[in-house]
């Protein structure tokens, strides 16, 4: 049902995209005649990139760190050492076509649930820019959310190795698919950067599974005041994933109480919504930067808040920085499951095994309190070295964002996690 | 108390590598001065509004036209003393800056030209467009809008 759909709307930017291309030509005698200015608005073609090369080492041997639930593994119980937590390349083609018409296409390759690195296309849009300050997209593009979402990819925007792993964890969804508004506004000396996004997304899990977010609508508003900048951001989607779906047969055989859990747990067009507030204050000098948000899925993927802050200080091409994130689980970690009383025997062994995988499930709805100290070095103007060492405690029984965890792992025991990255844009 | 240990001596390491290796002095001051047309009606600007036009957050002078930022070449001592006394922000900064804007689809560097004569050539001949200058490159064809303190 959804594939026929996406492959539509790929084609349809695809076509766009090159029916553009092929029209640049003139399109540059009408818009370049009439803007009349610099030669920068004839049709151009810039290609730039961004990657990382990262290689990090966890002392857990029953769980594996990794930057993102939808990695297969990471540094830990997998392997000490691992490149897979940050590594990754990006491509990114801008096609200037005139001085309202742009396209860009974004080709992002990292580890995936399926441990390849196939190139995946992150964004692939058309962009009108209608005046100066008013600019709409069609096609594939990130998602408004969170002070650094829309750049999590990128690590030589940011100071750190990775974005807290606390907060992003919670949306695995980067980009989507639709159209959005983009509007520049000032209000005195506030500059604002106003944002409406609608689309879908189908994220590709483990094969053959997916995760779908069908109406996304995403909001977003950025007000800059000299060094301080404020983003508040909202996405609500409604989620389904096949993720789990033998589970919740397996309840709905149990009759109304298994029905019940199902409709409490399935991810099956459930309501999921991200909101986040961050502020960061960067003079040049020193920069300062905090962010709270909250996520609520109403299914096992549960509810949470998470808080990070973190600030450092710019000394020549040395920036050294601490941060202290917490994620905490709002919604029960754990459910008493099917009632077992008065069933037979056999049956009520089968519900108290459905039961014991539920809470299994649930237990990986993360607690997680991290701190950590880094340095960023940068060398040249494009390319920044960066240490970083965290130390990472899932606690009250969960794994916190660990994967991969083992019968061995305990939760509330600290990680110390080590990574150095090697950050580039070109 | 024992478990927080590691990580402060952590963060002292970080810091000590931080004054070892120190900041950098600033390059020899060049008076730099801001320019339009001199058919441009524009007279006066302030350093947050040149900031905001050059870092791509504003499209339009005060009056509101709209406004072309025009950069001295990658690399010019002119440039980089520009962005950091305007912007605070280091040649790795401002590079830090418009990757983020690159790779979120926000905007492109401003275009550049290859010198102080040459910018001021471009500025002279298109009202809408807005550089900088050694002060000693100034002629008629072009108006300071604001010396760079």
């Amino acid at each position: 049902m959804q594939q026929p759909f996406r492959r539509h709307f790929l084609t349809f930017t695809g076509l766009a995209l090159g029916l553009m291309t092929g029209g640049g030509a003139h399109a540059e005698d009408g818009a370049g005649a009439a803007s009349g200015v610099s030669p920068s608005l004839s049709p151009s073609l810039s290609v730039s990139g961004f990657g990382t090369v990262g290689l990090v080492h966890v002392s857990e041997r029953h769980a594996d760190f990794t930057s993102s639930v939808l990695k297969k593994h990471g540094a830990g119980a997998t392997r000490r050492w691992s490149a897979d937590v940050d590594t990754r390349l990006g491509l990114q083609l801008d096609l200037a076509l005139s001085k309202r018409w742009s396209a860009v296409l974004q080709v992002v390759s990292e580890q995936d649930l399926d441990n390849s690195y196939r190139p995946r296309v992150e964004w692939a849009n058309i962009k009108y820019q209608a005046t100066p300050e008013l600019a709409l997209r069609v096609g594939r593009m990130a998602l408004p959310m969170f002070l650094a979402a829309e750049y999590r990819k990128v690590g030589y925007i940011y100071p750190w190795v990775r974005p807290p792993v606390e907060a992003y964890g919670s949306m695995p969804f980067t980009s989507g698919d639709g159209a959005d508004v983009n509007y520049r506004w000032s209000l005195g000396p506030l500059r604002n950067v106003s944002q409406v996004f609608y689309g879908y997304a189908a994220v590709p899990l483990e094969k053959p599974s997916r995760a779908y977010g069908r109406h996304i609508t995403g909001l977003a508003n950025t007000s800059d005041w000299g060094a301080l900048s404020v983003r508040a951001s909202l996405i609500d989607t409604e989620a389904t994933t096949d993720i789990g779906i033998a589970l919740f047969d397996a309840f709905d055989a149990f009759g109304p109480a298994g029905a019940a859990l199902t409709r409490a747990y399935a991810i099956d067009h459930k309501r999921y919504s991200v909101a986040s507030l961050g502020v960061n204050y960067d003079p040049g000098r020193w920069f300062a930067m905090a962010e709270a948000s909250r996520s609520i899925t109403h299914s096992l993927l549960g509810a949470t808040r998470s808080v990070y802050a973190s600030a450092g200080w710019r000394q020549g091409s040395f920036t050294p920085y601490l941060t202290w994130a917490r994620v905490h689980a709002t919604s029960a970690t754990s459910d008493p499951g099917l009632p077992l009383a008065g069933l037979p025997a056999a049956l009520a062994a089968r519900g108290a095994a459905l039961n014991q995988i539920l809470n299994g499930i649930l237990a990986t709805i993360p607690e997680q309190t991290s701190s950590s100290a880094g340095v960023r070095w940068d060398l040249g103007t494009n390319m920044a070295l960066k240490l970083q060492y965290d130390r990472v405690t899932p606690h009250r029984g969960s794994r916190g964002t660990l994967i991969n965890q083992t019968p061995g792992f305990v939760s509330g025991r600290t990680t110390h996690v080590a990574s150095v990255a090697l950050d580039f844009v070109y | 108390m024992g478990r927080v240990k590691p990580f402060r001596h952590a963060a002292a390491a970080f810091l000590l590598s931080a004054l070892l290796f120190g900041p950098t002095a600033s390059a020899a001051a060049a008076e730099l001065v801001v320019i339009v047309s001199a058919k441009s009606p524009l007279t006066a600007l302030r350093a947050d509004q040149v900031a905001a036009i050059f870092l791509g957050q504003s499209a339009r002078f005060p009056d509101g036209t709209e406004a072309a930022p025009l950069d001295q070449r990658l690399g010019a001592p002119l440039r980089d003393e520009f962005y950091l006394r305007v912007t605070n922000k280091t040649p790795a900064l401002l590079k830090a800056w418009w990757s983020k804007m690159v790779f979120t689809g926000r905007g492109q560097p401003p275009a550049e030209a290859a010198d102080s004569a040459a910018v001021r050539r471009r500025v002279a001949d298109n009202p809408d467009t807005i550089g900088y200058i050694d002060r000693t490159a100034l002629d008629p064809s072009v108006r300071t809008v604001l010396v760079v303190q």
